[in-house]
């Protein structure tokens, strides 16, 4: 690789970058706040979109046999404090949508 | 040093230009989505912990007999997976194997070990609808080279005959790619993967020179996905590839159905595999759960362009094979083929083997 090919590829990588880590942290944040407060509606016990431990594992469940049971076997038992680095590699290599991913987290880490 | 003409760098800077032009649409539009109403509303509460460094690994132990001709093929393919904050990962994966034959010089086997880097990349979750990725990464054309590679995935052990067509020397690229997979409707979910690779001669580092993208459908009630892929070389006969892609898991019966075809001016095939476990069988269920019989059908054609890695002549394979899987991460396989190629080509190619993956944190992580 030439030096004016490095410089253009370095280049480029920071540009992207640089475009989309404000605007994800924005979205992060609102995110969260989205988040936090439908915590704190389910704390309140107005029930509202949060799902209960059940339909948590049900969906879950239905969404590991959908998305991971297309290459891999039955749900393997591994530690929770993996599972969050797993699935954000299976996100990438898999491209599971981020509701599927929540959803399968949530299911293994039950 | 060799120096680039202007026109050369000019015609190099067009992928990167339009894609981050196309990224950084993508991301604006979205932010002001995100700002006005945001269509998902997270669900889900997840338990706040820290993701903690994975290491993971698939071994395998495989004899094959083609055509008479023995070899014992061991490997180890050790993954590397390092979370760092909430949306960064890196990730790497590495193959050690050798290939080794009878020597006849004497008793024993004699090979060499080849070391081969299969990525090695920087990932950035940026939204729900973009993941950046630099580095080296998997070509993401067709499905089985990114997907179905590892030894421990793959229902027979045996590469499909089409599986080098576009997906470079090594099967993976250098440079940079932005991926991403989300819901259209509730029922329909969108993925793609849009890549530049840069050229690289060292070996095990090797790369063309390409930009390409691979996109699908994939609808989670019947769990069928259609795709296709496309491939523009930038170096040597500047050609073009495409492929198209197809997966089927019925909701109703334990069946794997996955297809592949790949035209470049290489050559151009296709492959068609069914696995199917027997846990539906009334009778000794127990022991039957674990069995899967597999059998793939492929052909390949010849194309213009002569590769050193593809096959030199029209060949047709029929492969039927039974794995019995001890757990979900142990297993045996085996497999029986036979190769129609002209010129003295027919053959039997025969497997048996093991084949095992571990993972293991790095670390013990903490709630927070």
């Amino acid at each position: 690789m030439s030096a004016r090919r490095l410089i253009l590829m370095g280049a480029s990588m920071v540009a992207a970058i640089l475009a989309l880590g404000p605007r994800a942290a924005l979205a992060q944040h609102a995110e969260k706040q989205a988040s936090s407060s439908a915590t704190s509606s389910a704390s309140a016990g107005s029930g509202g979109s949060v799902m209960n431990d059940e339909d948590l594992r049900i969906e879950g469940e239905k969404r590991f046999h959908t998305n991971c049971g297309r290459c891999h076997q039955s749900p393997h038992k591994l530690p929770p404090r993996m599972i969050l680095t797993i699935e954000r590699h299976m996100r990438v290599r898999g491209m599971l949508t981020q509701e599927d991913m929540r959803a399968v987290v949530a299911f293994l880490t039950q | 040093m060799r120096s680039v003409p202007l026109s050369v760098a000019r015609r190099g800077c067009l992928p990167w230009i339009v894609g981050l032009l196309v990224l950084w649409i993508a991301t604006l539009a979205h932010a002001q989505m995100q700002g006005q109403n945001d269509p998902n509303p997270p669900d889900v509460i997840l338990p706040e912990m820290s993701a903690v460094p994975v290491f993971s690994a698939g071994v395998a132990m495989v004899n094959a007999w083609q055509g008479g001709q023995p070899n014992l093929h061991p490997l180890v393919s050790p993954v590397g997976l390092i979370p760092i904050g909430q949306n960064w990962l890196i990730e790497g994966r590495g193959t050690f194997e050798s290939i080794l034959i009878p020597d006849p010089s004497g008793p024993g086997w004699k090979g060499y070990l080849q070391k081969e880097d299969d990525y090695f990349q920087l990932d950035y979750i940026a939204n729900r609808y973009v993941t950046v990725s630099v580095g080296r990464y998997i070509t993401p054309f067709g499905i089985f080279n990114e997907r179905l590679y590892p030894v421990w995935i793959r229902n027979l052990q045996s590469d499909p005959l089409i599986l080098p067509i576009s997906t470079g020397p090594s099967g993976a690229g250098t440079g940079a790619m932005a991926r991403g997979g989300f819901n259209l409707t509730p029922k329909v979910e969108l993925n793609y993967a849009t890549y530049f690779s840069t050229e690289v001669t060292t070996s095990p580092f090797d790369s063309d020179r390409n930009w390409g993208f691979r996109t699908g459908i994939f609808l989670p009630g019947p769990r069928l996905e259609v795709g296709g892929s496309f491939q523009h070389l930038l170096q040597d006969d500047h050609s073009n590839a495409f492929g198209f892609h197809f997966a089927w898991q019925p909701t109703a019966l334990p069946l794997d159905i996955r297809a592949e075809y790949a035209r470049s001016s290489n050559g151009s095939g296709y492959w068609v595999e069914s696995a199917y476990r027997l846990s539906q069988v009334p009778v000794w269920r127990n022991e039957f759960r674990h069995v899967q019989v597999v059998g793939r059908m492929q052909q390949f054609y010849v194309g213009k362009v002569a590769s050193d890695s593809l096959s030199s002549v029209n060949t047709n394979l029929c492969e039927f094979g039974l794995n019995y899987y001890f757990r979900d991460d142990i297993r045996f396989v085996s497999s029986y083929g036979r190769q129609f190629a002209p010129e003295g080509g027919n053959q039997n190619i025969w497997t048996v083997g093991v084949t095992y993956r571990l993972a293991l944190p790095i670390g013990h992580g903490d709630f927070r």
